[in-house]
């Protein structure tokens, strides 16, 4: 691998990112919706007495399964796809780098740019909490953070491999946004709908997570922010009978390895295979 | 293929700077291009004339190690397919080519150099990086989005040209050029040649008819591609216009069995 390519690239890809209006859009919204969560959830303990906020940082976890996926699906699914429409990519893929190189760095910028804006609007968060409730209970955000941090690398690579496969970039974008809507609420509304009618009991449901990396984030950020398995129900406490909360943890990050594993070999062979 | 009178610098163990040896390419049932051969030496400036869709662009990409096909393709003895490093001795310019417009003119520069491995440390090392003329690249300051049309095929080709690579495939150069631009592009490759470069530069049949005086200062051969075929291979002068029509036309072609192995 050309390390110094793989930078070059995954230094343009950020620039533009971080240049383009759906970044900076979505940090701004991030940023204020992690604040709002945060003030409300602070705002709902000191009514209810207490001083510690670590419940309250349950409240972002949600965000952080809906706002950075999205963007680093739309983000990954607009980049190889926008180079192709635009000649760019022929241009760049006649340098003297790989396409192993290109799609490594193009993840690697638009990461760079999904983590830029969760460190936004979490450390927005994180720095309300410390200084209302101080630095003790920012150790729960900061899990929920490298959680979520981890669910950006899976979004862009999977929106990398989306726009590697896709015929246009429209095409590119509208499957990106489609498997975002699976994968935020659509699986779970089926899930929940039919999982008790065809008896799909605690063991289909821990494959459904598995199998849903948005699920898994959310799952892993519930584990990581201090709360054990009960914390999920019913499916927790199977959880907790069957393989513990460090298991529990341990499989939903091999999930989440895996989704970002094949997407990486998806977007490289699509490629690797295809005139750009 | 029509054999060329060697030069007295040439020796016969002179390697070929490009040879593309019965390359076949095809999207579905399309033939897109049927058995092409060609040879470039060290130093020789080509043009690769036709009509639209006849085959130019695909030769290039072929070339530049972009698409599959059938056949083989050697520049400087290597598969511009087969490695990375291979394809840093082609500078190649698509034809159509839209950079972002959120960056400067100087961060495309220094992308496209890291990308060939062109030393870039200070700001003055991007213009000296582009073998082009002083003013022939918009300020390095500008943005792409501030920039025309012409200014912008400019800074795409000061990156295709970047550390003057052995071989440039400009795949119609001179589009949306200027006159002042188009002369200077000629100079470049001019200079180029003399520095024992190679190019193979495509271009349409009427736009070559148009500026043939000037391009005959500059390439001193001519293919001819049609449907994917080579039909003619000769000088740039014997691209003659039809008398009736004011421009070359394939019907006005000699015929040419004897020299043209495509």
């Amino acid at each position: 691998m050309n390390v110094a390519a793989v930078i070059a690239v995954a230094g343009w890809e950020l620039r533009l990112a971080v240049r383009g209006r759906l970044v900076l859009g979505t940090a701004i919204t991030f940023t204020i919706v992690c604040v709002a969560a945060t003030l409300l959830g602070l705002r709902s303990l000191s009514d209810l007495g207490l001083a510690g906020v670590g419940p309250g940082t349950a409240a972002l976890i949600n965000l952080a399964i809906l706002f950075p996926p999205l963007m680093g699906l739309m983000l990954g699914a607009n980049s190889l796809s926008s180079s192709r429409e635009r000649g760019l990519l022929p241009l760049m893929l006649a340098q003297p780098i790989s396409r192993l190189d290109l799609v490594t760095g193009v993840v690697l910028g638009l990461v760079g740019a999904v983590w830029l804006t969760i460190g936004f609007g979490f450390g927005a968060s994180a720095l309300l909490l410390a200084s209302v409730a101080g630095t003790a209970d920012v150790g729960g955000l900061l899990v929920i953070v490298a959680s979520a941090l981890g669910v950006g690398v899976v979004s862009v690579a999977l929106g990398v491999a989306i726009s590697a496969l896709a015929g246009s970039r429209l095409q590119a974008l509208g499957l990106s946004m489609g498997l975002w809507f699976l994968f935020a609420f659509a699986i779970d509304l089926v899930l929940a709908g039919v999982g008790a009618a065809v008896h799909l009991g605690p063991f289909g449901l821990f494959v459904g997570v598995l199998l849903n990396p948005l699920e898994a984030g959310r799952v892993l950020m519930v584990l990581a922010s201090g709360a054990d398995a009960l914390t999920l129900g019913p499916f927790g406490a199977y959880l907790n009978d069957t393989v513990g909360t460090a298991g529990a943890a341990l499989a939903v990050c091999a999930s989440l390895a895996t989704w970002t594993v094949l997407s990486l070999l998806t977007a490289w062979t699509g490629v690797a295979r295809r005139d750009p | 293929m029509r054999k060329r009178r060697q030069k007295p610098s040439e020796g016969t163990g002179v390697a070929e700077m490009l040879e593309i040896n019965a390359v076949s390419k095809a999207y579905g049932e399309h033939r897109v291009l049927d058995d092409v051969s060609l040879q470039l030496k060290r130093g020789d400036i080509a043009l690769l004339v036709g009509a639209n869709g006849s085959g130019k662009s695909t030769l290039l990409r072929c070339v530049a190690g972009l698409t599959a096909f059938e056949g083989s393709v050697r520049v400087l003895g290597a598969d511009p397919r087969s490695g990375a490093d291979n394809r840093g001795r082609i500078g190649y310019l698509p034809q159509l080519v839209s950079l972002p417009e959120s960056v400067t003119v100087g961060e495309v520069i220094a992308f496209f150099a890291r990308l060939r491995g062109v030393s870039v440390r200070r700001p003055a090392d991007l213009a000296a990086a582009v073998p082009l003329p002083d003013g022939f690249l918009p300020s390095l300051e500008r943005p792409i989005g501030a920039l025309s049309g012409g200014m912008r095929r400019r800074v795409a080709l000061g990156a295709a040209l970047l550390g003057s690579p052995p071989l440039v495939l400009l795949d119609e150069p001179a589009a949306s050029l200027d006159e002042e631009h188009s002369s200077s592009l000629w100079e470049t490759l001019q200079a180029l040649r003399a520095a024992g470069g190679t190019a193979l530069i495509a271009m349409p049949l009427l736009v070559t008819s148009m500026l043939r005086h000037d391009l005959a200062s500059v390439a001193d051969r001519a293919v001819m591609i049609d449907h994917g075929r080579v039909v003619h291979d000769g000088s740039v002068e014997s691209l003659r216009p039809a008398p009736a029509l004011g421009a070359h036309s394939l019907t006005s072609l000699p015929s040419l069995p004897s020299q043209v192995s495509r």
